[in-house]
């Protein structure tokens, strides 16, 4: 199973050179901005800006798209059921079921952030190595014993994932039908995962042997070698002043209250 | 049983991440006070990927198949390390595959994380008493899985309902509540035997796995 | 870096014993001596202590009884001796970096080497394997062939002097098998290699050990004691090809 977390890692954009610190703070600052917004109006400059900063970006819009396949469960729940019931004032009916403004106004809200969030969220994480990015964090103060676990986690995780698939693929050799929800069903499925922690479990005495034996613990964690540019830090000024003028705009414009949102 | 980005406001994933933050930071310290953690951090790192890989396993529960959870298995085996494990692969799911929300990150981690905790506590009173039996363990196994399971939905189901940007008459809340709630039970049955399930199968083949990091 | 004094041992093992809680007697009164620049063959069945006494050697396993000494100074259990180095036998344990240049810097990193003296090794590591090309490579991306050489890389990195290689050679394709041995001949460290491919060891070594149940059962040259016929079956193993007179002749066509 490929984890193709850093497909577009590579690619050459404003957003791709950027240091990976501050386009860690800047860009996660424009997130919790956006969530922040509660006004209408504003939902339009997000729309503008996330489109804006994806085509900076140069990452393909397919990829976005991949994405969003996943989620997208979740949003038609959201966007099916919200305007139906939420609400007093009704605008339309279908039918039996009553099509409410209220709701209709949330289910949009709810889209349009979760929908700019994710794009930027994919722009921050996409354009950097994963592995540069954990660094980057232990520079801003992650705890070493956290970056620690996440660079280990990250290196065994195609390892067991692999295991993971060479079994099923052995249990399906061996006439293992399409699973059903059965005692043996899920006996199997318990054997399936018992083995994979057993097999890391044991594996992990030898990475423990490994790492002592080339010294770990005997120097201090290095924290990374980042080197801030003058072109970095306007970045991310730019970036936070944006972020500020969401979060202004909105509590200027009444924070939602004229958009009937609690 | 992830909260996605957009719908939770800012105070309340605030709180999330201070909560997350604090847990973390308690976890990390009780971490340091044993004497080599060194020893532990490989298994209780290469445990995280592990069950982050099992995650994507699929049960299949008709009409669709869900993904197991394992988040009282994790806390029961991983003690102080479950917080940071948890904070560690939710994290990556949320970037890797986009599952869950990079701002309700420190929110998400509370529903897991908590549950997991208390899991851990339960399956470690399986050793008292006299007997010392497979059954014994199997059936704590089930207990702090369902129990983890339990507190996860109720913490989900209640965080996401009474934060809805929209009003929702109580009626309709509570009604909403109970259909969520409910729907998730089988799923606490289903976990709950996986895990005990798991137990039995650790018992026998690796028994040291059960103490713990 | 300690230097050797000539005629100085590298590695001298006096009456080591070593028992696992759960099996008995895995090491047997173990005595060995190593003297600098020897390439040392470990053959013997599976089972037979091999991996065991290297875990030893480098101060990883704490022995029941008896004596290690490594360059002048006994290993003590737990202490950091980068100049005895051992390449594991399944390279994912030992790759534990994401990075190929993470990882290789890793040991030179822990023996407090400012920045550039880290990158200098690395360099060096990577071109003594072959490997400079795959600097920047995530490590899952790597060949079996290619993680072999990386954690051999990671281990020169440190500048050992005394190298252990358990089962370099296993699950490489033919060409990395070749890669491999012409690295091994071109080692200028002293070396142990432990390997079920007996034509690898009568390539590389001069000197063979071989080990059966815990105990070390002959020690000499590697075509008197591999071409012992009785002595090899006597203990798992099979005379090598080259030294088994030819069956089935070649036959060149020109």
């Amino acid at each position: 199973m490929k984890l193709r977390i850093d497909e577009y890692s590579n690619l050459d954009s404003p957003f791709h050179r950027w240091d990976a610190r501050h386009k860690l703070i800047g860009l996660m600052a424009l997130i919790f901005a956006f969530s922040f917004v509660r006004d209408l109006r504003m939902l339009l400059a997000m729309v503008v800006v996330t489109v804006i900063i994806y085509i900076i970006s140069k990452l393909p819009v397919s990829f976005l798209l991949r994405r969003l396949r996943y989620p997208s469960f979740f949003l038609l729940a959201v966007v099916l059921t919200l305007p139906f019931l939420s609400g007093q004032t009704i605008i339309m009916s279908i039918g039996s079921l009553d099509l409410r403004q209220e709701g209709l106004l949330a289910a949009l809200l709810i889209a349009t952030r979760f929908l700019s969030i994710l794009t930027i969220g994919l722009v921050l994480f996409s354009t950097t190595p994963f592995l540069t990015n954990i660094k980057a964090m232990r520079a801003l103060g992650l705890p070493a014993i956290m970056a620690d676990m996440a660079l280990l986690a990250f290196r065994y995780l195609q390892e067991i994932g692999q295991d993971l698939q060479r079994m099923q693929t052995s249990m399906r050799l061996r006439g293992l039908r399409k699973r059903r929800l059965s005692i043996r069903g899920l006996r199997i499925l318990a054997w399936l995962s018992g083995s994979i922690l057993v097999r890391s479990y044991e594996q992990s005495e030898w990475v423990y042997k490994a790492m002592i034996l080339r010294g770990y613990g005997h120097a201090p964690h290095p924290r990374g070698e980042f080197h801030t540019h003058s072109r970095d830090v306007i970045a991310l000024c730019v970036i936070l002043t944006i972020a500020a003028g969401f979060i202004g705009g909105d509590i200027l414009l009444g924070h939602g209250s004229a958009a009937l949102l609690q | 049983m992830h909260i996605p980005d957009g719908i939770l406001p800012v105070p309340v994933t605030g709180a999330g991440y201070a909560a997350t933050a604090v847990t973390t930071w308690y976890s990390i310290r009780r971490i340091k006070q044993k004497e080599d953690p060194r020893q532990d951090i490989p298994k209780a790192s290469l445990l995280t990927a592990a069950f982050f890989v099992v995650s994507w396993i699929h049960i299949p529960m008709p009409p669709a198949s869900v993904h197991l959870v394992l988040n009282g298995l994790l806390g029961a085996l991983l003690g102080y390390y479950a917080f940071p494990a948890i904070l560690i692969g939710l994290s990556f799911q949320a970037v890797m595959f986009g599952h869950g929300g990079l701002t309700t990150l420190g929110v998400n981690v509370m529903i897991m994380g908590l549950p997991a905790i208390a899991a851990h506590y339960i399956f470690r009173l399986r050793k008292f008493g006299n007997k010392e039996s497979r059954r014994k363990a199997g059936a704590f196994g089930f207990l702090s899985s369902a129990v983890a399971m339990t507190m996860s939905v109720a913490m989900f189901v209640v965080i996401l309902l009474t934060n809805l940007p929209a009003d929702l008459d109580v009626e309709i809340e509570r009604a909403a509540i109970y259909t969520l709630a409910l729907a998730h039970v089988p799923l606490i049955f289903i976990e709950g035997t996986i895990t005990a399930l798991l137990v039995l199968f650790l018992q026998r083949v690796r028994p040291r796995i059960l103490d713990g990091v | 870096m300690l230097s050797q004094e000539l005629g100085e041992p590298v590695l001298t093992v006096s009456g080591l014993w070593f028992s696992y809680p759960d099996r008995p007697n895995v090491l047997k009164d173990i005595s060995l001596k190593v003297m600098p620049g020897e390439r040392v063959g470990l053959i013997g069945p599976n089972g037979a202590g091999k991996t065991t006494l290297f875990l030893g050697l480098c101060g990883v396993l704490k022995p029941s009884t008896g004596e290690i000494v490594v360059l002048g100074k006994p290993v003590v259990n737990g202490d950091f001796r980068p100049e005895v180095a051992l390449v594991f036998q399944n390279p994912d344990d030992q790759l534990f970096c994401p990075s190929v240049w993470d990882d290789v810097a890793f040991g030179p990193q822990n023996t407090g080497l400012s920045k550039d003296e880290v990158e200098a090794r690395v360099k060096k590591a990577l071109s003594i394997v072959a490997g400079s090309e795959l600097a920047d490579r995530p490590v899952h991306h790597l060949s079996e062939g290619e993680k072999r050489i990386i954690s051999i890389a990671g281990v020169l990195a440190m500048r050992p002097q005394l190298v252990i290689y358990d089962e370099p050679s296993a699950n490489l394709d033919i060409r990395s098998r070749r890669r491999l041995i012409r690295l091994l001949q071109a080692s200028k460290e002293t070396i142990l290699v432990a390997s079920h491919d007996l034509e690898l060891v009568l390539e590389v070594c001069n000197r063979v050990v071989l080990m059966d149940k815990g105990s070390i059962i002959a020690d000499g040259n590697p075509r008197e004691v591999m071409g012992d016929d009785r002595l090899m079956e006597a203990h798992g193993q099979e005379k090598p090809h080259s030294l088994v007179p030819h069956q089935i002749p070649h036959r060149h066509s020109k």
